[in-house]
């Protein structure tokens, strides 16, 4: 879509498009009138987080004062502060590990299953499945009790690579990246997995070699998603990484946030920093995922 | 299903084994067990040593003051959230469905509070939020005040501290359901618009007559996924407001919560986390009928 937007355009709604085309997509004046309606719209909306950003930088005495527009009272004192005193560099280095081993573990623990329901013939396949869909509408907010229970008995509470494990390992397999993986691989050709058969190929190197590079935006697609989820975990922390060391980057933003002394610009630039990463990151990935998964949920 | 593919059926449970085992250990395990708490007095400590009470903690969820004004906020702001959320989104998707290159920024920036972390949001729209005190208030009342709206106590006034978690759980997921319906418009047919456009029907009879009617299995899943997402509302007032003032944000989630972890009751939560799978499942089941109806 990206190199034959336009051509799109022109195919689809003839009445108009070519006059804006050759002036670019933005000529004549309901063109311009849009764009200034959509530019005032999306400051407005973008509004708050451009406040977060703003207001991270001011001096505490003046983040809710007006007169910002002056040299006065800017500082970066905040995110020193912020940083000692919710030890933001292990928390960041926590939150990172958390995601990591949640994304990349689970995509090859889910990724595996999808491949033997689309792909390998075995009995009892399709009620297995089934059952696995079935877990999809399951939110993890209500399971959290009874999870905490069996993860507690498993050990995987208390010292930091308990811990650590308590936060990721019950995420790893999720029903509906299994469903969603699978449906991808389904729309792999046969064809490619049988030249690979006449090349002797065994299953794992049909699922490693020809199945998971033929679905890589799938694969982006359920990383991406992983990846904000457990960013933003936060009643399952509160459970499992009790102990200062191991505390996630939301952890440590509500622990500044609800222990006195109460500083706005400390919250603030924690805020921040918990959340410049995912952007960050975002903003590189998004080119892998497909946009039209958005729809693959929907029939 | 060829030969080989059967032949290779051998090495299926190899691929299964980790997923599936990761799934009886810490979801289908769990949900088990819950459910049997659920029908025993077992507390935090010692839920090992329990015995059976029959319905007698579904009984007592059902007298339990606390419990129901938890379901009753959350019914109240999924009422809130979910229709201004899908026309909101409704119209949003309309508005930024520009194929060109040029426009795609605009989709970008309703996506952004989608990417932030709901904790950071919810500790930002706490300083938004903020009462005026001492000459000093929030963005939001100082916004406000620009149209000569007295400062309000936001999230200390327990008639105002829904309805305003409520506004900013809207801005934050409207983006998500944007995108949806975004990928539901472009199945919408473009002959159909055209012809009602060359028999003289307008924007809106357009939007009420052809998109509308094309977009209803998009519709439905939008409905009933904000709906469910709602319901699991829990960050949000339980960093804002812990739940106040008088109760009036306290969730079904922090209800739970409270009853394993503060009153050490267990049996009642886990009868109170049923309930709610109950509720879950119903509407999921629900919207299943409702698209099946339409592919028959």
């Amino acid at each position: 879509m990206k190199r034959n937007g336009t051509k799109f355009v022109t195919t689809d709604r003839p009445d108009g498009q070519e006059l804006r085309e050759k002036g670019g997509p933005l000529a004549g004046a309901r063109g311009y009138g849009a764009w200034i309606v959509s530019m005032g719209v999306a400051v407005v909306f973008l509004s708050p987080l451009l406040w977060m950003l703003a207001a991270s930088l001011r001096e505490e005495a003046s983040i809710f004062q007006g007169g910002w527009l002056g040299a006065d009272g800017w500082t970066l004192q905040n995110y020193a502060d912020a940083w000692r005193r919710a030890a933001l560099g292990r928390a960041l280095l926590n939150s990172a590990l958390q995601v990591l081993v949640i994304g990349g573990g689970g995509l090859l623990v889910n990724a595996m299953a999808a491949y033997a329901f689309a792909r390998l013939e075995f009995r009892g396949r399709e009620w297995l499945f089934a059952a696995v869909v079935m877990l999809i509408v399951l939110p993890v907010e209500v399971l959290a009790v009874p999870m905490f229970f069996t993860v507690r008995d498993l050990g995987l509470t208390g010292g930091y690579g308990a811990a650590m494990a308590g936060l990721t390992v019950p995420f790893l397999a999720k029903a509906f990246n299994i469903y969603f993986l699978r449906q991808h691989f389904l729309t792999v050709p046969a064809a490619l997995e049988e030249a690979a058969v006449m090349d002797g190929a065994g299953p794992w190197r049909l699922f490693w070699n020809v199945a998971l590079p033929s679905i890589k935006p799938a694969l982006a697609t359920v990383v991406v998603l992983d990846l904000l989820t457990h960013w933003g975990d936060f009643l399952w922390p509160l459970m499992i990484a009790t102990r200062e060391e191991t505390r996630t980057v939301q952890l440590s933003l509500a622990n500044l946030f609800t222990q006195p002394p109460v500083q706005w610009g400390d919250i603030l630039a924690c805020a921040v920093l918990a959340t410049l990463p995912v952007m960050l990151f975002f903003r590189w990935f998004q080119r892998y995922v497909v946009a039209t998964d958005a729809r693959a949920g929907i029939k | 299903m060829t030969v080989w593919q059967r032949a290779r059926g051998r090495s299926a449970p190899w691929f299964l084994l980790p997923a599936l085992a990761l799934l009886a250990v810490f979801v289908v395990w769990p949900l088990l067990r819950a459910g049997w708490w659920s029908f025993t007095n077992a507390d935090l400590l010692s839920p090992e040593r329990s015995q059976g009470v029959g319905l007698a903690n579904y009984a007592d969820l059902a007298g339990d003051g606390r419990f129901r004004r938890a379901f009753g906020n959350t019914w109240l702001f999924a009422l809130l959230v979910v229709p201004l959320q899908t026309v909101g989104a409704f119209f949003l998707a309309l508005w930024v469905n520009r194929p060109e290159p040029a426009w795609r920024w605009l989709r970008a920036v309703f996506f952004v509070p989608v990417v932030v972390a709901m904790p950071v949001l919810a500790v930002l729209w706490t300083l938004l939020y903020q009462p005026a005190q001492g000459g000093e208030m929030g963005p939001v009342n100082a916004a406000l005040a620009v149209f000569g709206v007295p400062p309000q106590a936001w999230l200390r006034d327990p008639t105002l501290a829904l309805p305003a978690i409520a506004f900013m759980s809207i801005w934050q997921g409207v983006g998500l359901q944007m995108m949806v319906f975004l990928a539901g418009l472009q199945g919408v047919s473009k002959e159909l618009l055209d012809a009602a456009r060359i028999d003289g029907a307008g924007a809106w009879q357009r939007v009420w007559n052809v998109v509308i009617p094309a977009m209803r299995n998009t519709i439905i899943f939008v409905v009933t996924v904000t709906t469910i997402l709602a319901f699991r509302i829990f960050v949000q007032p339980y960093l804002m407001t812990r739940g106040g003032p008088g109760n009036s944000t306290l969730s079904l989630i922090q209800s739970v919560y409270e009853m394993t972890f503060i009153s050490q009751d267990l049996g009642r939560a886990c009868a109170a986390a049923m309930a709610f799978l109950l509720l879950v499942g119903g509407l999921t089941w629900l919207q299943r009928r409702l698209l099946k109806e339409e592919r028959e």
